[in-house]
């Protein structure tokens, strides 16, 4: 059977070329069997972070633990991780079979018991019958898969993918998602995902750490990241949001209360926020809509703005608004509101933008 | 417009690409046939007629004529003396690829994946003795492997070993094989640089991440991946030893005497041209079936072992 499966432990990862630092003091528990991914922007640093953990890059400072034993100054052939390559990284000249094969011929395993692995590995993945084909004679997604049962036919402490679905088109994309996923769950491999790819992360993984110029930015449930942005960068990187700048006045364990820059107040359900100068932050298809009546002034949690434009998107309409500070407003309407409101939306028209007080966040402008 | 014309613009219309594709092939061979003229008046012609020379017969005063006769090659292959000379051309040939290969790879390597600065140093410093004549390098050997005390590398040893003993590299066999090394090595070092910097990066990081230690990685993914440029390089290298003329003459002396220096004195001593004809025969086969014989050796070794694990 399977060895128990690891956790996976980074404290304080650091590493620097030359002047730049590209991770900077990353901290990270991973539990056995869960799949975190590491989203970011271009350049963030995911990807020097995901080859720290295997090895292939040296830590300027910093450790990686797997299962709490320091591994950090183990070489990359005795770490016992598996990864999966943006560009499959499938060895041209071996076949299928022996493609799967090399990670057990490095562990020296009896004739008899390595053919029966590869065989479950290549049926797992559905390509049994593509054993004998050289890589170049599959689609990339059938190199995906191969790559995966190589990946995992070593029974590895941990998978690491790095983008692994970036070269797929999007059907294909979805459906490797979900293949992989469901054989992580099952083989209960703790596992490391890099994306760029919201969705993808949102989608696969049990919690999205969003990384930021080689930091942490955040750390949760893909849930808890779309709902509970912590600043600017994550509400707008996870997602679309709605910026309404404003100031803390008053918090306490009920909730807070916000002056917005527009000069109504905002009251929100959220708690523990410190004073100053924030942001309000509410998701385009919680903001809800209404015609102001002439010299209408906007109450709590209210604001009023101008409809610039209106985008019909078929399942939502996309309203398009700008506040009276100049700022812009999004409000994603649902089928049936959007037919009821629609004919009075014309660009020009004066509307009320609301939203319920747990539907915003408080956020950092940053 | 005329009727021709009309015609002859529906033809074209109605096969424009066969007609352009056959335009496109003829402009090709036009720009061929320079080179290949070239090649039969100077190449094949001559090698044509040193072949057939070689199977007849040369008279008292010179004319070769019939009958047809294998007494050349017969002599070539098994007279003591000439098989003496084929077996050390093939020997010596085989000992510069075999050390050409091993230091060609460390060397390739740093081309292909140093930094940038020392990539470019070693390609100078590898192809620098190409930019040297012949004649000049020779003599350099010659200083350096001079079997006397007044040899660079003799003096050397004595100074460092306080001995009296000196070895004997000139005029013999290695003297050649070195200097041959040195001024081949580029040849093979570049297209075995060109097959590696070709390699995907990614592909030794996955075998080391499926747990091969570097020297395993290397051998069974870096290597078997280099070698187009491998078997482009021995081939050149294998080809250009085995028809070297000027280095076993000036560094070998009668102890290392190659098929090269036996076609000179043959075409140029002796006017033997059925015997000449007769050993540059035996030199192209040596070079074509060296080909043949690496391909096919390099492709053993690296097959091997691909699937299978302990028995
Ligand atoms: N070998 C290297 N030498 C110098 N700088 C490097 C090196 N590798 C990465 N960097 C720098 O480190 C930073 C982080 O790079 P990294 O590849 O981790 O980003 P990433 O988050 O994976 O981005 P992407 O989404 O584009 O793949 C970048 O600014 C990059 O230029
Ligand atoms: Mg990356």
């Amino acid at each position: 059977m399977r060895p128990p499966t690891m956790d996976l432990a980074l404290s304080g990862l650091v590493k620097s070329f030359g002047e730049s630092t590209a991770v900077d003091n990353v901290t990270l528990r991973i539990a056995a069997g869960e799949l975190v991914a590491l989203l970011g922007p271009s350049g963030c640093g995911k990807t020097t972070t995901l080859r720290m953990i295997a090895g292939l890059v040296q830590p300027t400072s910093g450790e990686v633990l797997i299962g709490g034993s320091r591994i950090t100054h183990v070489p990359v052939h005795k770490r016992n991780i598996g990864m999966l390559f943006q560009n499959y990284a499938l060895f041209p000249h071996m076949t299928v079979a022996q493609n799967v094969a090399f990670g057990l011929q490095m562990r020296r395993l009896r004739q008899s018991e390595l053919r029966e692995k590869v065989e479950t590995a290549l049926a797992m993945v559905q390509l049994k019958e593509y054993a004998d084909r050289l890589p170049a004679a599959l689609s990339g997604g059938q190199q995906q898969r191969v790559a995966l049962a190589r990946a995992v036919v070593i029974e590895p402490a941990l998978l690491l993918l790095d983008e692994p679905m970036g070269a797929l088109d999007k059907n294909l994309r979805e459906n490797m998602q979900f293949e992989v996923r469901q054989i992580q769950k099952r083989l209960g491999i703790t596992a490391v995902l890099v994306t760029h790819d919201q969705e993808e992360a949102m989608t696969m993984a049990d919690r999205v750490v969003v990384m930021r110029d080689g930091r942490l930015e955040q750390v949760g449930t893909p849930k808890e990241v779309y709902e509970s942005p912590v600043s600017r960068f994550v509400a707008s990187f996870i997602g679309v949001s709605n910026f309404i700048q404003g100031s803390v006045v008053a918090a306490d364990t009920t909730g807070t209360k916000m002056r917005l820059v527009c000069g109504t107040e905002a009251l929100v359900s959220e708690t523990g926020v410190t004073d100053g100068e924030r942001l309000l932050s509410i998701r385009p298809e919680s903001v809800m809509l209404r015609v102001a009546t002439p010299g209408e002034t906007p109450g709590l949690n209210e604001v009023i703005a101008t409809v610039e434009h209106v985008v019909f998107k078929g399942q939502t309409t996309h309203v398009h608004m700008r506040m009276r500070d100049g700022a812009t407003l999004l409000s994603n309407l649902s089928g049936t509101v959007a037919s009821r409101l629609l004919p009075s939306l014309g660009a020009g028209t004066d509307v009320i933008a609301s939203w319920s007080a747990d539907r915003a966040r408080v956020v950092l402008d940053s | 417009m005329t009727l021709a014309s009309t015609a002859d613009q529906s033809m074209a219309n109605a096969k424009p690409r066969r007609g352009r594709q056959a335009l496109r092939v003829s402009i090709g061979m036009i720009l061929l046939l320079p080179a290949l003229g070239f090649l039969l008046v100077f190449l094949v012609i001559p090698s044509l007629s040193l072949l057939s020379a070689s199977v007849l017969t040369q008279s008292g005063s010179g004319d070769i004529g019939l009958p047809v006769t294998f007494a050349n090659y017969d002599r070539l292959l098994f007279s003591s003396a000439y098989q003496k000379v084929v077996l050390r051309t093939m020997s010596i040939s085989v000992w510069t690829s075999l050390i050409s290969i091993v230091l060609a790879y460390p060397l390739a390597m740093v081309i292909a994946y140093g930094r940038p600065s020392l990539s470019r140093l070693t390609m100078v410093l590898v192809v620098a003795p190409l930019v040297v004549s012949v004649i000049v390098r020779c003599y350099g050997w010659q200083l350096l492997l001079g079997n006397n005390r007044a040899g660079v590398l003799n003096w050397l040893i004595a100074l460092v070993f306080r001995n009296r003993a000196t070895i004997k590299l000139m005029y013999t066999e290695w003297a050649v094989i070195i200097a041959s090394v040195h001024v081949f090595l580029p040849l093979i070092v570049l297209p075995i640089a060109t097959s590696l910097a070709r390699i995907n990066p990614s592909l030794v990081e996955a075998a080391r991440m499926l747990g091969a230690p570097p020297w395993r990685a290397f051998l069974r993914v870096t290597l078997p991946l280099s070698v187009p440029g491998l078997t482009a390089g021995v081939t050149i290298v294998f080809a250009l030893t085995a028809s070297s003329f000027v280095t076993p003459q000036m560094l070998g002396g009668t102890n290392a005497s190659m098929l090269g220096i036996l076609l000179e004195q043959q075409a140029m001593t002796v006017f033997d041209w059925p015997m000449t004809g007769a050993i540059a025969s035996v030199m192209v086969a040596i070079a074509l079936c060296s080909n043949a014989a690496s391909t096919w050796i390099i492709g053993l070794l690296t097959r091997r072992g691909q699937l299978g694990g302990r028995k």
